[in-house]
C-alpha cells in the first residue's frame, strides 16, 4: 500500500445572503457584509487556516489539489477582500500551477467589471446559482434575480474570460411541467457552459419549505418523466452524468467536488465549516480526523480575531464510520471508485467491506466487479437504500 | 373450630365488565379502612398496568378485610376477585372454589349480561350462597324493577330483595355489608384435620420467588411448617404466610377458612401449580382437595422477533410471562418466512394481545406474531387423526380425507330490538340456532358457531350491531367435518407459510381477495413491482399488486457535511428494521395480520 495521503482540497465559507431562499439549509445569514466586515472576515479565516495548519503541520508540505469559496453567496465579497483571502492562502499552503479555484456567485450580485477582477484574481471557474429561467419559477423559490439577470450573468462571465462555468438548475418546482424543466435545460446547454449541475428540489428538514412546503409540486411520475427526458438530453449534448447531479463533457468535472466523492481530504475554514484530514501514525497507521467549525458568523470572527479556538467539534474516525463514510460518497459517482483508492483512502483492507457489499451487489444495487466499487444503475436511482447498507451497525 | 372461623366470610362479585365491580370493591376497602383516602386515588385491586389500561382483571386477587358490624361484631371479609371477559372465565371457577358466596352485581340501567349468567350458574353449581345487588342505583337510567325482573327471568334466583346500591357515590354499600355478613355462610371445614389448602392463584415475584395464593380448607398454615405440594410430593419450609389488606400484611398463622398468601421455598411456578394441595409435611392429609381441570387454549398464533438475534430474548420473556400464566402455551416452530420463534396457545384473542403487549413492552421485543389460528383436527387419507395448531401445517390436499373445526355453544344475551342484527351476524358467522327465548325485555339466542368465526373479532362486532348490549358467553362443544381449505400467500411468486390461513370453501375467494388488496395496502413501495397472490394449492384466487417506486436518492450534495445525510439514511434505516425480508421484498409487522384488517373493513 502507497504512503501517500489522499489529495487535498481547500473548501471556504462564506455565509452571508441578501436574503436566506426558502428551500436552503445551508449555514448562511441574510446579512450582507459591509467592507470593514469583510475585511475582518477575512482575516478571521486566516486565523483558521493558521490553527488548522497548527493541527496538522504536514498539510504545508501537501500541494493544494483545489480550492473552492462557496457559501453563502461568496460574490457579495468585493474582489479586493477575496484578493487578501486568496493572497493570505498562497502565502501558507503549497499552490501549483493551474489549480482549480472556484467561486460561487449568484446572478443578482454580479456585474461585468466585477467579474472581470475576480477572474484577474486566478480564479478559474465560476459557478452560478441559476436554478430556473423562468419568472414565476424564480419567484416560488424566493430568488432575487429574474430571467434576464440569469442570462446575463452568464454572458457577463463568457466575456469575463471564464472558460470553466457551472449552472446551477434545479428541476421538480411549484407547478413546473415537463417542457418547463425541459425548457430550462436547453436554455442552460444553450450557453455551452462546462458544468451542469441539475438537481430535484428536496425539501430539506427545517427549511420554510419543510414547513410550509409550495403547492402543486410535481407528482412522482411527473419528475419522473422530466428526469428521464433531462438525462437524454444531457447524453445527447455530450455531458456525462459522472455523479448524481453532476454533467459535464470529459474533462471537465469538478476536481474539488470529486475529490469528496474519491474521500479526499480537505481544510474546511470559515463559519460551519467541515474539514476532514488524514494523516500517518508514528506506526505508519492511516487516522482520519473530521473538524467543524463554529457555526454563528459574527462569534467566529471575534473568537478567530481573539486568539480562540474556533473548533465546534474534532474527532477520528473509526473504522466502520469510515467505511461508511467512504462509500456514502463514493457511490454518488456513476463509475464508483477503484477498490485500490478504497484501501489507499480508508486505510483498510477490502474485507472491511465485505458482507454490506456482497449484499449491494445480491440486490442488484452494485455492480459484480472484483476491483471497482461502483452502483448500477438501479443502485443510482435508490442510491439511499444503497448507502444505507454501509451504515454502521 | 378456631375463635374466628364463624366470622370469616369468603365472597367474589359476579359482575359484567364496567357493571362496577372494582369501583365497589374499593368502596369495601375503604369502609373497612384498609387503606387511607390518598391511597384510594386509583382502583387498587387492577394492579397490571394493562389491566388498569385496559379497565379490565385478569389474574385472581384478593383482599382481606376487617369489618365491624352494627351488632358490634368484627367479621373477617375476604373478596377474592375474578376476572369479567369471556377469554378469562376459566379463571372465575377458580376464585369461585375459595368462595362460600358471591355478590352478583348488576347494572341497574342495563341489565343481566350473559357472562354474568354463565358466571353466575357456576356459583350456583359450585353451591355458593347468590346475593343480587343493583348497581349504578344514582343514574337517572336506573331501572331497579326491571332489572330485578330480569334477574329473576334470565337467572332464575330471587331477587326482590336485591340491594340497591351506588358504588361511585357510597349509597347502600354499608346495608350491602350488612345483607353480607348475614346472608354469606361462614366457612366450613375441620380446624384439627391435617392441614389442607388450596392453591388458587400463584405467581414469581422477583424479590419473594413464588407466591401462592390459598384457601385453607382445613387445618391450619403457619410459618416455619413444612408443608409439601401433593401433586409433586415435594416438602417445602414456609417462610411467611399472611394477607393482603390490600397490601401484603405477615400473619403467624392462616387457619381454617382463610385465604391468604404462602412463601416457601418454591424455586418455580410448577412447584405451586394452581389447583394443587398443600399439606403438612409431618401430618399429611390423606388425600387432595378436587383441583381445577387444566385450561386448554383455544387460539393459536405464531410469535416470532423480527430480529433473528432476539430468539433468545423472546424465550426467555415466555419463560417469565407462563410463571405468572398458566394458561400460556407456546413450544419452538420454525417458519420459512419468519425464521426461529414460537406457536403459542391463549385463552382467547384479548389473552393474545396482553400477551403481545407485555412482551412488547415490559421485555422491549419487537415481534411479529401471525393472524390466530383455532386448532383442526384432521382425519388423512391414511385413516390417522392429527390437530393442526398451525395453517400451514395442514397436508396436501390429496392427504386430507376429512377436516374439522371446533364448534362452540353459544349463549348471547340482549335486548329484543337488536334480534335482527345478531342473527345477521351469527349467520354470516356460519352460526345454526340452536334456541331462542324471550325473558322479559331480554333475548336469549342459542347458536352452534364455528369458534374460527369467533374467535377473530366476533365480540366487537356483537357489540357495534348491538349498541354494546349484546352479550355472549360460550363453552367448546365438538369437532365438526366442513369444507375447509388452506389460503396460501405468495409475495413476488414466494410462498410465505406464515400467511397462510383456513378458511371456508365459499369464503376463500372474497377472503383471498380482501387479503391480497389489502396487503398491498400494508406492503411499501419498493424498488421493484412487488406481486401479491392468494392461492389454494397451484390455483391462483386473487392477486394484487404494489407498483414499484421510481427512485430513492437525495439529489443534493452536502459537500463537505456528511453529518445530515448520515441522519436521513439512518432514519430510513430505522424504518426498515420493523420491517421483515421475505425474499427481497421488505414486509412490516401489521402485514402478516393483515387477515384480522380485512374483518375489521367489513364492520
Amino acid at each position: 500500500m502507497s504512503d501517500a495521503l489522499p489529495p487535498l482540497g481547500l473548501y471556504v465559507h462564506l455565509p452571508f445572503c441578501l436574503r436566506k431562499c426558502p428551500y436552503c439549509d445551508f449555514n448562511s445569514y441574510p446579512t450582507p457584509p459591509t467592507s470593514a466586515q469583510q475585511g475582518r472576515y477575512i482575516q478571521a479565516l486566516l486565523a483558521d487556516l493558521d490553527a488548522d495548519l497548527q493541527a496538522y503541520p504536514h498539510i504545508r508540505t501537501r500541494p493544494l489539489h483545489s480550492l473552492f469559496i462557496g457559501g453563502g453567496t461568496p460574490s457579495l465579497f468585493a474582489p479586493a477582500a477575496l484578493g487578501q483571502l486568496l493572497d493570505g492562502v498562497g502565502a501558507r499552503l503549497h499552490c501549483p500551477l493551474g489549480l482549480e479555484i472556484s467561486l460561487e456567485a449568484n446572478p443578482g450580485t454580479l456585474n461585468l467589471k466585477a467579474l472581470r477582477a475576480y477572474h484577474a484574481l486566478g480564479i478559474n471557474r465560476l459557478s452560478l446559482g441559476i436554478q430556473s429561467f423562468h419568472a414565476p419559477h424564480l419567484r416560488a423559490l424566493g430568488r432575487l434575480h429574474d430571467a434576464h439577470a440569469a442570462r446575463q450573468a452568464i454572458c457577463d462571465a463568457h466575456i469575463a474570460g471564464f472558460s470553466r462555468i457551472n449552472l446551477d438548475l434545479m428541476f421538480g418546482l411549484p407547478q413546473q411541467n415537463p417542457q418547463q424543466a425541459l425548457a430550462d435545460l436547453n436554455t442552460a446547454l444553450s450557453y455551452a457552459p462546462s458544468h451542469l449541475s441539475w438537481y430535484q428540489l428536496t425539501l430539506e428538514e427545517d427549511t420554510p419549505f419543510a414547513h410550509h412546503p409550495p403547492a402543486h409540486l410535481p407528482d412522482e411520475e411527473s419528475l419522473w418523466a422530466i428526469q428521464h427526458a433531462g438525462l437524454a438530453r444531457l447524453a445527447e449534448a455530450g455531458y456525462q452524468h459522472y455523479e448524481i447531479s453532476a454533467h459535464a463533457p470529459p474533462g471537465m468535472e469538478c476536481q474539488h467536488n470529486l475529490n469528496y466523492w474519491q474521500f479526499g481530504d480537505y481544510l474546511g475554514i470559515g463559519a460551519g465549516a467541515h474539514g476532514k484530514i488524514s494523516s500517518r501514525s508514528a506506526a505508519g497507521t492511516l487516522v482520519i480526523e473530521r473538524r467543524s467549525k463554529q457555526r454563528e458568523p459574527q462569534g467566529y470572527i471575534e473568537q478567530a480575531l481573539n486568539g480562540a479556538s474556533l473548533l465546534a467539534s474534532a474527532y477520528q474516525l473509526s473504522a466502520s464510520d469510515t467505511v461508511f463514510e467512504c462509500m456514502l460518497n463514493a457511490l454518488r459517482l456513476q463509475e464508483g471508485i477503484p477498490l485500490s483508492l478504497f484501501t489507499q483512502h480508508t486505510g483498510l483492507t477490502a474485507s472491511c467491506l465485505q458482507s454490506p457489499w456482497q449484499h449491494a451487489i445480491t440486490q442488484g444495487l452494485m455492480q459484480n466487479h472484483p476491483k471497482q466499487l461502483a452502483p448500477t444503475a438501479l443502485g443510482q436511482r435508490f442510491l439511499n437504500d444503497l448507502q444505507t447498507l454501509f451504515l454502521p451497525t | 373450630m378456631s375463635e374466628r372461623q364463624p366470622f370469616i366470610r369468603n365472597f367474589s362479585i359476579i359482575a359484567h365488565i364496567d357493571h362496577g365491580k372494582s369501583t365497589l370493591a374499593d368502596r369495601f376497602i375503604q369502609v373497612c379502612g384498609g387503606l387511607a383516602e390518598r391511597e384510594m386515588s386509583e382502583q387498587v385491586l387492577d394492579s397490571m398496568d394493562i389491566e388498569r389500561e385496559r379497565g379490565i382483571t385478569i389474574k385472581a386477587q384478593s383482599v382481606s378485610l376487617t369489618y365491624r358490624a352494627r351488632d358490634g361484631q368484627d367479621y373477617y371479609l375476604n373478596f377474592i376477585d375474578t376476572p369479567g371477559h369471556v377469554d378469562f372465565s376459566y379463571e372465575v371457577s377458580r376464585s369461585l372454589a375459595a368462595c362460600d358466596g358471591a355478590l352478583l352485581v348488576v347494572d341497574a340501567s342495563q341489565g343481566v349480561e350473559a357472562q354474568s349468567v354463565a358466571n353466575c350458574y357456576t356459583a350456583i353449581d359450585q353451591g355458593l350462597e347468590v346475593v343480587p345487588v343493583l348497581n349504578k342505583i344514582d343514574l337517572p337510567a336506573a331501572e331497579p324493577e326491571r332489572v330485578m325482573q330480569e334477574i329473576e327471568d334470565v337467572i332464575g334466583i330471587d331477587a326482590h330483595d336485591a340491594l340497591p346500591v351506588s358504588a361511585k357515590t357510597g349509597i347502600g354499600v354499608p346495608d350491602l355489608l350488612e345483607v353480607l355478613v348475614r346472608r354469606i355462610p361462614p366457612p366450613t371445614g375441620d380446624a384439627n384435620a391435617p392441614l389442607q389448602a388450596l392453591i388458587i392463584d400463584s405467581w414469581f415475584d422477583n424479590y419473594l420467588g413464588v407466591v401462592a395464593l390459598v384457601r385453607v380448607m382445613h387445618g391450619s398454615l403457619r410459618r416455619k411448617q413444612k408443608i409439601t405440594a401433593m401433586s409433586t410430593g415435594r416438602s417445602h419450609l414456609v417462610d411467611r404466610v399472611g394477607v393482603f389488606t390490600p397490601k401484603p400484611a405477615d400473619r403467624e398463622v392462616l387457619e381454617t377458612g382463610d385465604v391468604g398468601f404462602v412463601i416457601a421455598t418454591i424455586k418455580d411456578i410448577t412447584g405451586a401449580k394452581v389447583g394443587d394441595t398443600l399439606t403438612s409435611t409431618d401430618h399429611p392429609a390423606l388425600t387432595p382437595l378436587p383441583g381445577f381441570k387444566e385450561v386448554q387454549p383455544r387460539v393459536f398464533a405464531g410469535i416470532f422477533p423480527i430480529s433473528s438475534d432476539d430468539y433468545n430474548d423472546l424465550r426467555e420473556a415466555l419463560d417469565k410471562l407462563k410463571l405468572n400464566d398458566a394458561s400460556l402455551h407456546y413450544e419452538p416452530e420454525t417458519s420459512q418466512a419468519l425464521g426461529f420463534g414460537f406457536r403459542c396457545g391463549f385463552l382467547g384473542m384479548l389473552h393474545m394481545e396482553i400477551v403481545q403487549e407485555r412482551l412488547e413492552r415490559e421485555y422491549n421485543l419487537e415481534l411479529i406474531s401471525t393472524a390466530p389460528t383455532v386448532v383442526y383436527e384432521v382425519l388423512t387419507t391414511k385413516g390417522e387423526v392429527i390437530y393442526i395448531h398451525n395453517p400451514a401445517q395442514l397436508p396436501p390436499v390429496n392427504e386430507v380425507a376429512e377436516v374439522r373445526e371446533p364448534i362452540i355453544n353459544a349463549n348471547v344475551l340482549l335486548p329484543q330490538d337488536y334480534v335482527g342484527n345478531v342473527i345477521t351476524l351469527c349467520v354470516e358467522k356460519r352460526g345454526v340456532q340452536t334456541r331462542m327465548q324471550y325473558l322479559g325485555k331480554q333475548v336469549s339466542l342459542g347458536y352452534d358457531l364455528p369458534l374460527s368465526e369467533v374467535v377473530l373479532d366476533f365480540f366487537d362486532r356483537l357489540k357495534s350491531v348491538s349498541r354494546g348490549y349484546a352479550s355472549f358467553d360460550y363453552t367448546l362443544d365438538r369437532f365438526q367435518a366442513a369444507p375447509l381449505v388452506k389460503v396460501d400467500v405468495l409475495i413476488n411468486g414466494e410462498r410465505v407459510d406464515a400467511l397462510s390461513i383456513i378458511t371456508h370453501r365459499d369464503q376463500a375467494q372474497s377472503r383471498g381477495r380482501e387479503l391480497t388488496e389489502r396487503m398491498s395496502d400494508l406492503i411499501p413501495r419498493q424498488m421493484f413491482e412487488v406481486a401479491i397472490q392468494a392461492a389454494i394449492g397451484s390455483k391462483i384466487i386473487a392477486r394484487s399488486s404494489v407498483k414499484a417506486m421510481r427512485k430513492n436518492v437525495t439529489a443534493k450534495c452536502y459537500g463537505g457535511d456528511i453529518s445530515r445525510k448520515r441522519k436521513l439514511l439512518e432514519k430510513q434505516k430505522a424504518g426498515k428494521k420493523r420491517m421483515k425480508q421475505i425474499g427481497r421484498v421488505e414486509v412490516p409487522q401489521e402485514a402478516f395480520l393483515a387477515v384480522l384488517q380485512v374483518d375489521q373493513q367489513n364492520k
